[in-house]
């Protein structure tokens, strides 16, 4: 039952701006993914908020109760680190016994609370080993259950699955969320593999340079990129460069008009958002990837760039064919990289098409 | 606010630092200063906090000694010696270990640590003893024996270490092209492990000029080196710059080599080289 | 022809990586094995028959004078161990948690004495502890009198050795103490452990292969130190070191000498044992 706010935080590391100015406030039991590539800043802001970094300026506040003062062993937060970080001259009894001990509580409850929690996370007769005789996968489940064991306000993980290999990082990512779910844990989570935020998160917040670029909900994140950045970041987009004049812009015959600047501008199109057979392009079949659930097809347009273009399995089509093309949804992105009302059209067929508005 | 309590808790951060600074600086630091002084005094009455008169007279004096020249020579001789020794029984034997597979090869390079387990002088009386028998006790050829046992961990250990290092695929890569075992060896192997095996070379020569009981137990008074001089400087001379020029002598050219072994050799290979 | 290929490699392969050992093998067996063997087998045997015999023991367990040497060898070598790991911890502790300039000199400054001779460190410290020396001129400077030296007391002895003794002691517990991550302290902080329980549940337990081969180390080398006690310590009650120094080259004693080396040999079997074991463990965790 709480509520997580990072109101305007920044970190600067000895000159270099490591966080700038970042406000996030996570619901009640919501899972919120901080999501970029290495080095934007999710860590330090996660680190923050546990009390291992101090900030610059800025408030952390847990129900509404400012924590920066407090130091980690204060907060009433509990992280899961991405090295497990499991302390290997205990055994995984005493690993999760370890913080319980530390508040006094009795032998018996505190047994008790470590066999609930192994059951929790499919560990149950486990107690005895030590980490070294763990799995990978195992080691993080000691790890969750030594954090959540101790009840915390808001659950912060750090990349907790990527040293494990990709088919065992699926399914702890699954039985993480469930986890989540049941004990109604305000969750933290950093994580730079886009798959694993879409999957996880209620909502994500895409990072870069210290400094937050969207905040949405998967589905937002994926369909509407609010800047050529996430754009770029989430999923397969095909990004297409042109000039922009006048307030519209040439793209392979076609003209992109709308709300636009005068300056570089780059149109972002879905492979998955171009449908073949369609009137409005021609271009021409270079390859044509079998991905087994679709095919994957790069398409050189008439007298533009070649494009990727998502195709189902049944249309017959080999490289070298000449096919019509066209986008039903576009984003465009000026100079600044902000995203923009934009529409596309065909000589005499129009389609406003933009998806942001 | 923040500033102010961020700028206070530095300060507070610096006080273990400072004491352990100047603590460990008294304690070690100061000692070796007061012998510098030493040897460019020419009188220091007591109670004077400095040396009252300075000068390099007692390193002429100490520059003319024939016996002076004799242990420098002899250590010289002695060290490298030892050295030369040390690098052909021990370099192909720590390849092995690296590299060969053959029985008991874990078992043989832990059984090194067995020069490290006992009680140093015991051992040494124990070899003494042994010597007595064989009449190498006073012999140059006596001396050089115990102080090869000295070198084995150290001229073992570090290598094995480093030819460990040698990312076996870049070997491979080499063989790949078409390079022989031999060549691989002398063209990626032993540059790749040279600068720890350099280092393990210069502790060795460096150990061994300045090693003390050994030489002293087995060598002394036919076979003297400098560190069984500036004993008997110590024992017998009631000039104290004798001493202090003969350590700052001794001292400074081993400090510069040692040096320039750390810079490749991490201290943590060296506390390694003891097994630690 | 595929399968013998392989097979011939190895084949030819034992001997030459055996061959290749064999040399410092050979040297370790008859410069360290074969004398300890010897000394111990010599000085259990009675010169004249030639039969067993404790009667070397007998001698050394019996004088007053030696049995004296033997615990004060043992007592300094406590005080040498006790001394290093109060003084090295703490400095390693330090150094492991902060970064920075001081730091670094910190460091410097504790490793020095790996570069300084023995015997050159007996010296420097004669001169600088000794009577008239450079400590008592600065205490008179400031007006403190009535320093006694420790040179050539017990004390004298000891403050050598710890000297000698500090950059190896905190280069073992450095590395010891670079193998704990730092999430492992951060998981701790994060549970809510404050310093004492991070130091006691975690670093302690974490770090107790390097504290073990630290001290046995330290055991070690003070208790078969010569040179530092030779120049530094009382004339009696003597260190091991000297006592079988002296035995053999002035009181031309051999078989005394040996049964004293054997003694120390007992006193440190334990020792040498335990850093043996730890060393293999530790390699273990290691690589």
């Amino acid at each position: 039952m709480s509520k997580l706010v990072i109101d305007r935080l920044s970190k600067r590391f000895s000159g270099t701006v490591a966080v700038a100015d970042v406000s996030v406030a996570v619901g009640d039991g919501e899972l919120l993914c901080l999501l970029g590539p290495s080095g934007c800043g999710k860590s330090t802001v996660l680190r923050m908020v546990a009390g291992f970094e101090n900030p610059s300026e800025g408030r952390v506040l847990i129900d509404g109760e400012d924590v920066v003062a407090l130091p980690p062993e204060r907060r009433p937060t509990g992280m899961v680190f991405q090295s497990h970080a499991l302390w290997s001259h205990m055994t995984v009894a005493q690993n999760i016994a370890f913080g319980l001990r530390l508040r006094g509580l009795a032998r018996a409850e505190v047994k008790a609370r470590v066999g609930s929690v192994l059951e929790l996370v499919g560990l149950a007769g486990y107690e005895a080993r030590y980490p070294a005789q763990l799995s990978g996968g195992q080691q993080q489940r000691v790890a969750i259950a030594r954090c959540v064991v101790l009840e915390p306000k808001i659950l912060l993980m750090d990349e907790p699955f990527s040293a494990l290999d990709a088919h065992l990082r699926v399914r702890l990512r699954e039985e993480v969320r469930a986890i989540q779910q049941r004990l109604g844990l305000t969750t933290m989570f950093v994580t730079h593999d886009q798959d694993e935020a879409l999957t996880l998160a209620d909502r994500i917040v895409v990072m870069r340079s210290g400094a937050v670029e969207q905040v949405g909900t998967p589905g937002e994140i994926y369909a509407a990129p609010a800047t050529r950045f996430v754009a770029s970041f989430i999923g397969t987009m095909n990004l297409i460069e042109t000039e922009a004049s006048g307030g519209s812009a040439g793209l392979a015959g076609a003209r992109v008009g709308g709300d636009l600047p005068d300056g570089p501008l780059t149109i972002a199109v879905r492979p998955e958002d171009i449908a073949l057979g369609e009137p409005g392009w021609t271009g021409r079949i270079e390859r044509v990837l079998d991905l087994g659930a679709f095919r994957m097809l790069d398409v050189a347009l008439d007298g533009g760039p070649t494009v990727k273009v998502q195709a189902a399995k049944g249309v017959p089509l080999r490289a070298g064919e000449t096919v019509p093309l066209r986008p039903l949804g576009l984003v465009a992105y000026g100079g600044d990289g902000r995203a923009r009302r934009a529409s596309i059209e065909f000589g005499n067929l129009t389609n406003v098409v933009s998806i942001h508005g | 606010m923040t500033g102010g309590r961020n700028r206070l808790l530095a300060a507070l951060g610096l006080v273990p630092g400072v004491s352990l600074a100047t603590l460990l600086t008294l304690f070690i630091l100061v000692p070796i200063a007061a012998v510098f002084l030493w040897a460019f005094a020419e009188a220091w009455r007591y109670p004077s906090l400095l040396p009252t008169r300075w000068g390099l007279r007692y390193w002429e004096v100490m520059l003319a000694r024939a016996d002076v020249w004799t242990a420098l020579s002899t250590s010289i001789a002695l060290s490298l010696t030892v050295t030369l020794l040390s690098a052909i029984i021990c370099l192909p034997a720590a390849y092995a270990f690296a590299r060969m597979e053959f029985p008991g090869r874990s078992a043989l390079l832990l059984s090194f640590l067995a020069t490290q387990a006992f009680p140093k002088f015991g051992l040494y009386i124990a070899i003494a003893t042994i010597f007595f028998s064989f009449g190498l006790v006073g012999t140059f050829a006596g001396v050089v024996l115990i102080q090869l046992v000295n070198t084995l961990l150290l001229m073992i250990w570090i290598p094995v270490g480093a030819f460990q290092g040698v990312d076996r695929r870049l070997e491979e890569a080499a063989r790949d092209v078409g390079a022989s075992p031999l060549r691989t060896f002398f063209s990626i192997t032993l540059p790749q492990a040279g600068p720890a095996i350099a280092a393990a070379l210069l502790l060795t020569f460096v150990g061994t000029f300045y090693e003390t009981e050994g030489a002293f137990l087995i060598g002394a008074p036919h076979v003297r080196t400098m560190p069984v001089l500036m004993i008997s400087l110590i024992n017998n001379q009631l000039v104290v710059q004798y001493g202090a020029v003969l350590s700052v002598m001794l001292w400074v050219p081993s400090f510069l080599a040692l040096l320039f072994a750390r810079k490749i050799l991490s201290a943590r290979t060296i506390a390694g080289g003891l097994g630690a | 022809m595929a399968l013998a290929a392989p097979i011939l490699v190895e084949a030819r392969r034992f001997p030459v990586g055996l061959l290749l050992v064999a040399a410092p093998m050979l040297l370790l067996v008859v410069f360290v094995l074969v004398p300890a063997a010897s000394a111990i087998v010599s000085t259990l045997t009675d010169p004249r028959s030639g039969g067993p015999s404790l009667a070397n023991y007998r001698t050394l367990l019996g004088d007053p004078l030696s049995r004296g040497n033997l615990f004060f060898t043992l007592g300094s070598t406590l005080a040498v161990c006790g001394l290093l790991l109060a003084v090295c911890l703490p400095v390693a502790l330090y150094l492991r948690f902060s970064s920075g300039r001081l730091p670094a000199f910190v460091q410097s400054v504790a490793v020095f004495p790996l570069f300084v001779p023995g015997i050159i460190v007996a010296y420097a410290l004669i001169r600088f502890l000794g009577p008239n020396g450079s400590l008592q001129t600065v205490l008179d400077a400031i007006g403190i009198h009535g320093f006694r030296s420790p040179y050539l007391t017990p004390a004298g002895t000891v403050i050598g050795l710890v000297w000698e003794g500090i950059p190896l002691t905190l280069l073992i517990l450095l590395s010891g103490l670079a193998q704990i991550p730092n999430a492992a302290i951060e998981a701790a902080r994060d549970v809510g452990a404050g310093r004492l329980a991070i130091l006691t549940g975690i670093i302690l337990p974490l770090i107790a292969n390097s504290v073990t081969v630290a001290f046995s180390l330290a055991f070690l080398g003070a208790f078969g130190a010569f040179t530092i006690p030779y120049l530094m310590g009382p004339a009696s009650p003597e260190m091991m070191g000297v006592f079988m120094q002296r035995t053999f080259s002035e009181l031309r004693d051999p078989a005394q000498a040996q049964t004293q080396a054997v003694m120390s040999f007992l006193f440190c079997a334990a020792v040498g044992v335990i850093y043996v074991r730890s060393v293999i463990r530790s390699r273990r965790r290691g690589s």
